[in-house]
């Protein structure tokens, strides 16, 4: 009986011990066979998602610490389809809080493909509005009415301009994609935007690991000050008012480091609404006047030219020239703005007048070789440098180029036939304003990145005179405009400069009642801490620069030495004796 | 055969035997249920700082929403028109060039703006803080056995 029952017992156990030997067999297999290699990568899929982490585009100071490009929250708003209630409720609410009508938001609830889980009503879509709507679904939900469920809320950042128009030219714009557009955000665009970072997030929170860290885009401090911007687009926009001018630009730059203080142009635009950029400008070049436009700048060049004449030493102060109101050269005859004759002029006088034929006669007198390479070593027809996108490199015409002449020796010598941005007048002319070294402008003070800060250090482009010659320069330029009583003379300041009356080419040749009016000047004389640069387009209330320019840069320099903290020269050298 | 008898006369008893068996395997399932009880509290433990991690994860980037937007919302706040606005509210003017008044203070160095003194400075190469304030006795005994004193190179 024991042995029958031990036999049964035996056979039960074989039995099972067969089953779960196959069970275990089975699921080696299972395990193993090439359905659940797909299977365990289907699943993956659902463990968890790529998710790209994009850091937050850095921000944009002025060198006092004004923000001047920032981010804030926007919403993309959409509605969840697999948890959607009522369509015409969502359509109803939605449509009145976003602005779309009810037909657009209902045709998107419910025309979307089948696959489409999620659909986006709007996107960019300001924070006190998602706020508004948020509240009217908590109070709906209070009430147990969830007629609007499903609408869901993807929060993001857009750049945005606590200054609007202010520094629009030099700060540029970003687009929705966030691609930088002109300007800094063009320039510094990939430093701005930082390095998007790609990660694997597991669903499963055992598998939490911590996500590398996605460093913000590097924050830029500009060399601007934003009070004085302010001050200087105000006075610009006034200028133009007041003599009726078409457009124009003002600079101001410091002439020991090239720092960029001011920089305006009209016209400017409202950042936080760059769609109108196509309404404002005809193409890139007008974004920013100040590098994108170069023109023939007229007289301002005389400078430039007696710069050259001193430093080779074929002039001095005191060299006479009797002006007979006419030269040749190359062939044509090139008269005074007025078509004079000065007589006999020192080289002061020359400045003093703007006499072109006094500066016609130096230029032949130095020889294309030698003018022209003074051109070239004060940057023309070539781009400054200057950090800051879409700058025009301005033409210079040197013999051997087809189009050159004789004549262009003459007339380039006092600003005819050669072109250049007001920011390459004025790195060229920051070489008398600077003991002879020429500086390259710079915007980018500083750089912020993981709490530390790397300034840009200044860069020089060269000394195309001699210091000796830029104390000279600068002398004679002091007295020329206190000889004639300029308007652009600053009260209790010593400032050195010069006026531009340009007439604008045509196809027909120049035009005589349409003329570009410049100027451009530093101070204090004895120590330069500013440089400033205006430009008038088509001035109609007077076409001298002398009459629009000039007035102008006296009220720019006003509002810089009280901006900058630059004592008058008495007080500053009471204070430098003690 | 009395070899066997004295086996015999030893064996334990059935019941003690299957005591021993049951005790074995008692102690087996209660070592397996601690070693259980253990992975499932560091198991539950994982998943609640997982959990955790997720949702400080999601903190961080609406704090970092918040900071950004605070800080628009500041610069909004004093732009240049507003506190231009306001200034003229409150009465005030620009200055005239002739109203200024200069003074000479010795020392005085234009202060930095806040988002400058925040950061470190990494092209300065002149340590702010002296040293006396930073080393210790151990390492400034070793520079006095090293330089003697003398003003380190």
């Amino acid at each position: 009986m024991r042995r029958q029952y031990a036999f049964r017992s035996m056979t039960l156990i074989a039995g099972f011990g067969l089953v779960a030997l196959a069970i275990l067999v089975q699921m080696i297999r299972i395990q193993n066979s090439e359905q659940a290699a797909i299977f365990l990568s289907q699943g993956d899929q659902y463990a968890g998602e790529f998710r790209m982490f994009y850091p937050e585009r850095g921000e944009i100071y002025d060198r006092n610490g004004h923000l001047l490009a920032g981010n804030r929250t926007v919403y993309e708003v959409g509605v969840s389809l697999s948890e959607m209630e009522d369509p015409d409720a969502l359509a109803f609410t939605l449509g009145t809080y976003l602005g779309l009508t009810y037909e657009e938001v209902f045709k998107k609830l419910t025309e979307s493909p089948d696959t489409w889980s999620y659909v986006v009503i709007q996107d960019y879509v300001d924070a006190n509005i998602v706020a508004a709507l948020q509240e009217q679904i908590k109070q709906l939900e209070a009430a147990k009415d969830f007629r609007l469920q499903g609408i869901a809320f993807k929060p993001h950042f857009q750049r945005s301009y606590p200054e609007t128009s202010l520094a629009s030219n030099v700060l540029g714009f970003v687009t929705r994609d966030g691609r930088g557009y002109f300007g800094i955000e063009e320039k510094y665009n990939d430093l701005l935007a930082g390095n998007p970072v790609q990660v694997w997030v597991p669903r499963d929170p055992n598998k939490a690991t911590e996500i590398p860290r996605v460093p913000n885009g590097t924050t830029l401090v500009l060399t601007l000050n934003r009070d004085l911007q302010a001050r200087v687009e105000s006075i610009l926009d006034k200028a133009l008012i007041e003599y009726g001018a078409q457009n124009g630009a003002i600079v101001v730059m410091d002439p020991r480091n090239g720092e960029i203080l001011a920089m305006s142009t009209t016209p400017r635009m409202d950042l936080n609404n760059y769609t109108n950029y196509f309404s404002l400008y005809n193409d890139g070049s007008q974004y920013n006047r100040s590098i994108g436009t170069a023109y023939e700048p007229g007289s301002v060049m005389k400078v430039l030219t007696m710069a050259a004449a001193l430093d080779t030493g074929l002039v001095k102060p005191e060299t006479t020239y009797v002006d007979t109101g006419s030269i040749q050269v190359g062939g044509f005859t090139i008269q005074n703005w007025d078509k004079e004759a000065w007589g006999e002029q020192n080289m002061v006088g020359c400045l003093q007048h703007s006499l072109n034929v006094c500066m016609a006669w130096i230029s032949t007198q130095m020889g294309p070789t030698t003018f022209y390479g003074y051109m070239e070593r004060f940057g023309f027809g070539h781009p400054t440098g200057v950090d800051l996108a879409g700058e025009a490199m301005g033409r210079l015409k040197t013999p051997g180029d087809s189009d050159w002449y004789n004549v262009d020796l003459g007339t380039n010598a006092f600003g005819q036939g050669v072109t250049a941005t007001p920011l390459q007048m004025l790195m060229a002319a920051s070489a008398i304003a600077n003991d002879g070294k020429m500086v390259t402008p710079h915007i980018l003070y500083s750089m912020l990145r993981d709490g530390h800060q790397y300034n840009v250090p200044s860069q020089y482009g060269g000394s195309p005179i001699t210091a000796q010659t830029a104390h000279t320069l600068s002398e004679m330029l002091a007295q020329s405009l206190n000889a004639e009583s300029s308007e652009a003379l600053l009260s209790g300041y010593r400032v050195a400069g010069k006026t531009g009356t340009a007439q604008i080419p045509t196809e027909f040749g120049y035009d005589p009642s349409v003329t570009n009016a410049s100027f451009i000047g530093w101070g204090p004389v004895d120590d330069p801490q500013f440089m400033i640069y205006v430009w008038l387009n088509a001035p109609t209330s007077s076409i001298w620069g002398s009459q629009t320019a000039a007035p102008t840069f006296s009220k720019v320099a006003e509002q810089t030495v009280i901006l900058l903290n630059i004592p008058p020269d008495n007080v500053r050298f009471q204070l430098t004796s003690k | 055969m009395q070899a066997t008898q004295i086996i015999h006369a030893y064996k334990q008893a059935p019941w003690r035997v299957q005591r021993q068996y049951a005790g074995a395997f008692l102690l087996f399932v209660i070592g397996a249920s601690m070693v259980a009880a253990l992975y499932l509290t560091v198991t539950a433990r994982a998943a609640v700082t997982g959990r955790e991690i997720q949702e400080l994860r999601v903190e961080i980037t609406a704090l970092q929403r918040v900071n950004a937007d605070l800080e628009t919302q500041l610069a909004d706040l004093t732009s240049t028109v507003v506190m231009q606005q306001r200034a003229f509210a409150l009465g005030y003017r620009p200055v005239k060039p002739g109203e200024l008044e200069y003074v000479a203070v010795s020392g005085f160095l234009a202060p930095e703006p806040s988002i400058l003194l925040a950061a470190e400075d990494v092209t300065s190469p002149e340590r702010i803080i002296p040293e006396a304030y930073t080393q210790s006795l151990i390492e400034w005994f070793d520079k006095q056995i090293k330089f003697g004193g003398a003003k380190q190179p």
